[in-house]
């Protein structure tokens, strides 16, 4: 095993680990705060595989941005962020029985299928070719996420105008 | 490659076990002597007032859902701006659309009182 | 490989700038204009939506790659193109009444169904999973807002809100889908895909995988069985012009990606995909019309129709080749103007008090007023496949696909769902013919934008029904070099 490999199953063990307490945590502050170390694993196994710009955009944007946005939509739901609130239901057992279910046949799957297909070829994911294929290539899809974003911020002020109308 | 990485790895250690090693310490060596004071909710001295608990405004929500759109967009000028020598005036004109569609968005956003905090 | 952008790409997509830009100058007005008088706003996002289809229709019989081969002109998108920008226009004019009745009128409301028309033409052309997802996510985005519009309205809050967690699980199945198909492949675009999978590929237990999770994906967007639990709830509570642009629009997109990528994509899985197909319709239109009748309010009622409609489409993609695909297509406008018609009725009795959506809110509308009971009852028929309705020419074409490839079961059990149908539609007739005006019902006044829709539609559904001829060929002619 190569120091590269420790490094990712300890990584990987961290985000496992990190993932299941958002799961499994009994007070919701806290499932926030575990992902946000989940974010953190997801963003240090992008960077093992050489994805230095997703990584940088995996701290930007989950870490910095979804996060808080989780917080503040625990913070501004009254009381659920006050102790005893239960964040199981009696489906819990259920519903484990389905997710370990899929999470089989998704690892069989994937075993067994890309290992048919052999590794994929070297790709650059230096931030420059990515920017050069954004701009030129996908220049379509970049235009239409600002048409995207564009609805989005719409909707933002649609959905907040509502408090504003009952003050 | 990766090596440039190990620095990172050694600061969040550091920070991690200095935090740890802090709160650790600090219940193992510590005296402690409670009162009703001590164990009331630290204010700078002063009696706390209500709940610490209390509902967040709306408004949080409507700012972090904003920040997170302009995030996404610096997300997309970051590639941008690193190769923009090489693509020239084609590759401006191209983010001044991009840009443009976002500064509709803001102008929306900022019309509709988005940015206000009080009404 | 990387090529640069040049004025030939832009002019290909140029019906989709004008759109775009249309919008955008209807959320601008939107300052401008006070309060009250935003009718006119509605009547500027229909001319713009006029635009745009002339300015598309220079595309007509044009065949055309653009965007390095990730954006397609073909028969078949203009097709698609050109319904969703006609049901998008119906739908504003048939929202201009109902704002106005719920003191809601804004010029979002325009600028977002212009948007999501928007993300529908960028659906319709994609050929590339990237394009083809950004697509369906700025359609999909419009609509959560969209469901949740009336925000003093529980129910509106409780449609946006379901719509939004199951679209947001829907999309990442899809993705998930679409990234194990790159990963197996190292391509994007379906046609690169396509070439990529040969015959001993094709049995990879992880392109299986991908295919299950985009069929269930796709699933939910087309709202099938067992796909389909937040249909009836988010159809009852969105704006009913938002439960049209639903029911009529948005699952048609979802079929039009779904049939772009089993059929260039993954041709090779047609076997396998062919079978889950017919399983989700035979189920989609069983479960769809039996549930239908047990149905007290109309915009559940239609909500359980547009399943049963979903599952008889889905008959088209399983009987497949040529003569599935162009009854499917055909079927998509069929389906189109009668669910656009049937709402437009459900807002025409609104008034007042009375939101219609009871079907005992159409008792003795006969009386009340004879040629909208006519209009109700052509629009029933159609649905129920009565000739001589378009329904019925559009059904006799996709049992007549499944017959002809040899699904004689599924074209029965279509067949004895179709004769389900009729009670519960049937219902609404007898109601409206055979009941006795309610004392308090009151005159109605449909605004003229409404009798616009409602004559369209009524026209179009008679149309089609009596004159099938240019339709089918039409329908033909669009899937010419699809796959």
């Amino acid at each position: 095993m190569t120091v590269i490999q420790v490094v990712f199953f300890l990584v990987a063990a961290f985000t496992t680990a990190a993932a299941f307490l958002v799961v499994l945590a009994k007070n919701i502050v806290h499932c926030a705060i575990a992902l946000v170390f989940t974010f953190f694993g997801v963003a240090a196994l992008y960077v093992l595989l050489d994805a230095e710009f997703l990584a940088a955009v995996q701290v930007l944007l989950y870490v910095g941005g979804i996060t808080i946005l989780l917080l503040f939509a625990i913070m501004l739901t009254s009381r659920i962020s006050a102790r005893g609130v239960r964040v199981m239901n009696e489906q819990v057992g259920m519903s484990a029985v389905v997710v370990f279910a899929i999470f089989a046949l998704l690892a069989i799957a994937s075993l067994k299928g890309f290992a048919l297909v052999g590794s994929p070829p070297p790709a650059s994911y230096a931030t420059a070719s990515l920017g050069r294929l954004l701009l030129t290539t996908y220049v379509l899809p970049f235009e239409a996420v600002s048409i995207l974003l564009l609805a989005a911020m719409v909707g933002a002020i649609i959905l907040a105008r509502r408090e504003r109308e009952k003050d | 490659m990766l090596l440039s990485y190990l620095p990172i790895l050694i600061l969040v250690l550091l920070a991690a076990g200095f935090a740890l090693a802090t709160l650790f310490l600090s219940s193992a060596l510590g005296p402690r002597r409670p009162s009703k004071d001590k164990l009331s909710t630290y204010e700078c001295g002063i009696d706390p007032v209500g709940s610490a608990r209390e509902r967040f405004s709306v408004k949080f929500y409507l700012v972090a859902m904003l920040f997170i759109i302009f995030d996404i967009e610096i997300v997309f000028l970051y590639p941008w701006a690193v190769i923009l020598n090489s693509l020239g005036l084609f590759g401006l004109v191209e983010m001044f659309f991009f840009l443009g569609i976002l500064l509709i968005g803001l102008l929306y956003v900022w019309k509709k009182g988005g940015l206000e905090w009080t009404t | 490989m990387t090529q640069a952008f040049n004025m030939a790409d832009l002019s290909t997509a140029l019906p989709e700038v004008v759109l775009s830009l249309v919008a955008m100058v209807i959320l601008m007005l939107d300052f401008i204009v006070p309060k009250g008088r935003r009718d006119w706003l509605g009547y500027l996002s229909v001319l713009g939506v006029l635009l745009t289809l002339m300015v598309l229709c220079r595309q007509w019989g044009a065949t055309q790659s653009a965007f390095s081969g990730q954006y397609l002109i073909d028969p078949f998108a203009l097709f698609f193109k050109i319904l969703f920008l006609a049901s998008g226009g119906l739908i504003i004019l048939m929202s201009i009444g109902y704002l106005r009745g719920e003191g809601a009128d804004s010029g979002e409301f325009y600028a977002l169904i212009l948007f999501a028309t928007l993300g529908m033409m960028l659906m319709a052309s994609a050929v590339d999973l990237l394009i083809l997802y950004i697509g369906l996510e700025t359609m999909s985005i419009c609509i959560y807002v969209l469901a949740g519009f009336l925000k003093r309205e529980r129910r509106s809050n409780e449609a946006a809100l379901k719509y939004l967690l199951m679209g947001g699980f829907s999309s990442a199945i899809i993705l998930y889908g679409i990234v194990m198909l790159y990963g197996l492949t190292g391509a994007t675009g379906l046609k690169e895909i396509a070439s990529t999978l040969t015959a001993d590929t094709l049995s990879n237990p992880a392109l299986i995988l991908a295919m299950v999770m985009l069929a269930a994906g796709f699933g939910f967007k087309i709202a099938a069985v067992p796909f389909h639990m937040y249909i009836p709830d988010v159809y009852e509570g969105a704006p009913t012009p938002i439960t049209a642009l639903l029911a009529a629009a948005s699952e048609i997109a979802g079929l039009v990606i779904l049939l772009r990528v089993f059929l260039v994509a993954i041709p090779g899985l047609q076997d396998r995909w062919a079978l889950l197909f017919y399983v989700l319709s035979l189920l989609t239109m069983t479960v769809g019309n039996v549930v239908a009748i047990a149905q007290s309010n109309i915009k559940r009622m239609l909500a359980y129709s547009s399943i049963a409609h979903i599952g008889y489409l889905l008959i088209g993609v399983v009987a497949g080749r040529e003569l599935g695909i162009s009854a499917t297509l055909l079927y998509t406008v069929v389906y189109a103007l009668m669910t656009l018609g049937a709402f437009a009725m459900v807002i025409l009795l609104c008034v007042g008090e009375v939101k219609g959506e009871r079907i005992d809110d159409f008792a003795g509308l006969a009386q009340r007023s004879p040629m909208a009971a006519a209009a109700m009852l052509i629009l029933l028929l159609s649905l129920a496949g009565v000739p001589p309705t378009a329904g019925f020419v559009g059904k006799l074409y996709l049992f007549g696909a499944a017959i002809e490839r040899g699904y004689i079961l599924l074209a029965l059990i279509a067949v004895v769902n179709s004769a389900i149908s009729l009670f519960y539609y049937m219902k609404v007739a007898v109601a409206m013919y055979m009941r006795d005006l309610p004392p308090a019902g009151l005159a109605l006044s449909p605004s003229r934008p409404l009798r616009v829709v409602l004559f369209v539609t009524v026209v179009g559904t008679l149309a089609i029904g009596i004159y099938p001829g240019p339709f089918l060929d039409l329908a033909k002619s669009s899937i010419a070099g699809l796959w």
